[in-house]
């Protein structure tokens, strides 16, 4: 199937794939930590302090898990014929991201309702699924960067035409491994940010810290080694005629891994989880560049994996008009809770 | 049973599984949104400390309801893609939109509100928190307006080709505005709202029979049961709007919910009777027996006398929907509906006769456990209600234009069963869960005691001492 879409239509494809990208990004930054919170957790013996862990994102864990939905909605209304075979692919690792996902929400929304024994209980399937959404999402994301096998059938919509292992690899199965490596290393951040220095959790989580931050450059470097051998797509960008480009992004990623390494250092854990995020999002659009014009390499292109409604009007309501009022109303809510304090374990709503 | 059709069977029963569950929980949230902007209103207005405490309680039921709501949301969202490629990527065009700008507009707009609403007592003035209540409850029912434009879509298709397997827009307006959205739409805002006030009384009713804080209960009760008595009756009105409907849009489905087989009888004369109950025979032709109201059926369905309406047999049998589940989930919602408005009257009468006092409420005991009791009745007849307009529509996923076997994602039979088991463990979960703390929180009763909100900014700064006999608990507190 080729797909007709006019300059305009394939200029706005892109700005889709864009804000697809951020939306993913901002998601693994902010729910990140919130797993990675979650899994740490696991190690926490003291049962009040779990449940400050998972206090301390009670009120945010919702408005961060919305950004994988508006992701969701994007890829359905934008790229629906990704969005339908992608997902199909990606149905096991997929069903257990989603049992997680309920798991998660129930355990951490009741907790407070609970009675002692079914917290103990709800904290450890917390965890569990913690972990669980943790490493099968980043298998889907290994697998994607895999590409999958599609019908090609004249006049037809390309399906998806594989089995439903077709996701297992050695390369997915380690970038399971090492997205639970880098979500904790973003949860171990955020609790040493969110309880006070003399906290023995806090404490905990900073003597963590050097040693997941080793683990998580390693896992860093082995992604991207085993990328450069497995993917001609990677391979052509990063060594091609403008390799210098991503040199430049390394090294801005260097920079701000450093930082976060300095900041922790010195105990400024506002500083650390802010540059962490920055390394993130240097890596991940270096990541999205890297890809295009791919949506899924050498399975979906932006342009033929766009809807051919993509038009300007749809793209201007979002973009233009709902855009900056959920930016407006989710700024006045920070702006709302910037300096709240609170003790955080009687956390009740 | 070869083994493509028990899978494609399994995995229609799993998306039936996930949706059921999932729709169990946004109605409340809605209607409980409008109902907690009222009850705060009232206490923003006339300073009735009441109002709040009450606003408070029903808040806690609210969010544990909407935790729900989010857990299985989420599965619902990616459900179509996974279980229904092929229909999602044909559909995306228009169905896939839509459901982009449900989460865009309403999805995180409603994340938004709240979390100001949930967190933001005492954080900022009453008005303002007001004004989030009231974001919450337009934005859940900007929500269901969107969801209701594109399964509308599905059961009416204007506005679109289908072309080269997708679906391509024609005309937006014809698409979003299609024929079935402006009765189906309301219908849906109605059962929440309704589903929601019954949620009401039978709480209140509740603490009303164990004398529990009567003060605080029975007027919500009153006030409750008048609105239900009102709603329930537009409701059966705007039932009756969808029914036509259907019967101009989608006649089989109407045959099918009302188990009309043949348009004439062997003599040629109009089929006019409605059928109470009965059971299609083994070919499928007709029924084996039922018990009827003669004109009945026309009586309903064309306003007349006499007025024809078309049976299943005028059309293919490949593209007949299935008659049993929705004839009887159809006569289980319409039920339903008559019980709630009955069930309104009575606690109309009741205050009529001047029984419903504080000194007096508890002892109608027949009276509150029917309140009580009622609370099952809307969540049945939802689903009931969802059944009819979901099985009605088969074998088509888009009326007329794309079947649901075309739309499937095929999946081995041991996978369709690992799914289903998998989400059957998990729902079920949820939703034990979930009614378990709703009656926790009930159990509980109303927080009578902590200051009330006030004008906001009050706690910035101010740490929490730790309550006597809890001082060796450590304190957590944020950095600013």
């Amino acid at each position: 199937m080729t797909n007709h879409l006019d300059d305009m239509q394939y200029f706005l494809a892109n700005a889709w794939w864009l804000a697809l990208g951020v939306a993913v990004l901002l998601y693994i930054a902010l729910d990140g930590a919130d797993l990675g919170a979650g899994i740490f957790g696991l190690f926490v013996g003291d049962h009040e302090e779990r449940g400050a862990i998972m206090a301390a994102m009670a009120g945010t864990w919702d408005a961060n898990e919305t950004w994988l939905i508006v992701a969701g909605g994007i890829l359905f209304g934008t790229f629906p014929f990704v969005y339908g075979s992608a997902f199909h692919y990606l149905m096991v690792p997929l069903a257990f991201v989603l049992w997680g996902v309920m798991a998660r929400a129930v355990t951490l929304e009741f907790r407070h309702l609970a009675s002692a024994k079914w917290q103990c209980f709800g904290d450890w399937v917390f965890g569990i699924s913690s972990l669980v959404v943790t490493f099968f999402g980043g298998m889907c994301v290994g697998a994607s960067l895999q590409g999958f096998k599609l019908t090609h059938v004249e006049g037809q919509v390309p399906h998806f035409a594989g089995s439903a292992f077709d996701f297992v690899s050695a390369f997915s199965i380690w970038t399971g491994i090492a997205a639970v490596v880098a979500v904790l290393l973003s949860g171990v951040l955020f609790v040493r940010a969110r309880f006070e220095k003399d906290e023995p959790i806090r404490q905990d989580a900073a003597r963590w810290t050097a040693t997941i931050f080793w683990l998580a450059i390693g896992s860093v470097v082995i992604t991207l080694v085993w990328s450069l051998f497995k993917f001609d797509w990677a391979r052509e960008k990063w060594l091609g005629h403008f390799f210098w480009i991503w040199a430049i992004f390394g090294i801005l990623a260097l920079v701000c891994i450093d930082k976060v390494r300095r900041a922790t250092l010195r105990d400024d854990d506002v500083s650390a989880v802010l540059w962490y995020c920055g390394a993130l999002l240097i890596m991940g659009l270096s990541m999205l560049i890297t890809l295009h014009p791919w949506l899924v390499p050498h399975t979906w292109s932006i342009r033929d994996g766009a809807s051919p409604q993509v038009s300007l009007i749809t793209f201007t309501m979002t973009m233009g008009g709902f855009l900056p009022v959920m930016v407006m109303y989710n700024w006045y809510q920070i702006w709302v809770f910037r300096a709240r304090i609170s003790k955080l374990v009687s956390h009740a709503h | 049973m070869p083994p493509d059709t028990l899978s494609t069977l399994i995995s229609r029963i799993d998306f039936a599984l996930i949706s059921s569950v999932h729709i169990l929980f946004p109605p409340l949230t809605i209607g409980l949104a409008i109902i907690l902007f009222v009850s705060e209103a009232l206490w923003v207005k006339t300073q009735d400390e009441r109002w709040y405490r009450l606003c408070r309680f029903f808040e806690k039921l609210f969010i544990v309801n909407f935790g729900a709501g989010v857990a299985t949301g989420v599965t619902m969202e990616m459900a179509f893609g996974i279980l229904y490629g092929p229909f999602s990527q044909a559909a995306g065009p228009f169905f896939g939109q839509v459901l982009g700008y449900e989460t865009i507009t309403a999805f995180m707009y409603e994340a938004g509100f709240i979390g100001l609403m949930i967190f933001g007592w005492g954080k900022i003035s009453r008005k303002m928190h007001l004004f989030a209540t009231f974001n919450v409850a337009l934005s859940s029912t900007l929500s269901a307006m969107w969801i209701l434009v594109a399964n509308s879509w599905m059961q009416t298709p204007t506005g679109v080709e289908f072309k080269d397997g997708i679906f391509e827009v024609t005309n937006w307006l014809a698409a979003l505005f299609n024929p079935n959205v402006f009765a189906a739409f309301p219908h849906m805002l109605l059962a929440a709202v309704e589903l929601s006030l019954t949620f009401v009384v039978a709480v209140c009713a509740w603490f009303v029979l164990k004398r529990r804080n009567v003060d605080l209960f029975l007027r919500p009760l009153k006030y409750a049961l008048v609105a239900l008595a009102v709603v329930a009756a537009v409701q059966v009105y705007m039932g009756d709007v969808l029914g036509e409907n259907v019967l101009d849009n989608k006649p089989a489905a109407l045959a099918a919910m009302e188990g009309q087989y043949d348009t004439y009888d062997k003599d040629g004369n109009v089929n006019n009777a409605w059928n109470i109950i009965g059971w299609p025979n083994k070919e499928g032709t007709g029924l084996a027996w039922s018990i009827k109201i003669p004109h009945a059926l026309s009586l309903i369905e064309t306003k007349t006398w006499n007025g024809a309406v078309e049976g299943l047999n005028s059309f293919p049998k490949d593209e007949q929907p299935p008659v049993v589940l929705p004839f009887y989930s159809f006569r289980v919602m319409a039920a339903i509906g008559g019980a709630l408005l009955l069930l309104g009257l009575w606690g109309c009468w009741l205050r009529y006769r001047g029984q419903l006092t504080e000194r007096l409420a508890s002892q109608q005991r027949l009276f509150l456990m029917a309140c009580t009791a009622a609370v099952a009745l809307p969540y049945i007849a939802v689903i009931a209600g969802w059944w009819t307009r979901e099985i009605g529509r088969q074998p088509w996923i888009v009326y007329g234009m794309m079947t649901v076997k075309d739309g499937m994602s095929h999946m081995s039979t041991a996978l369709a069963t690992f799914w289903l088991i998998g989400f059957a463990v998990f729902e079920t979960a949820v939703v034990l869960g979930t009614i378990w703390f709703l009656l926790k929180v009930c159990r509980m009763g109303p927080d009578l005691t902590s200051p009330v909100a006030g004008e906001g900014h009050e706690h910035l700064g101010e740490l929490d001492l730790p309550e006597a006999g809890k001082a060796d608990h450590p304190e957590y507190v944020r950095p600013i």
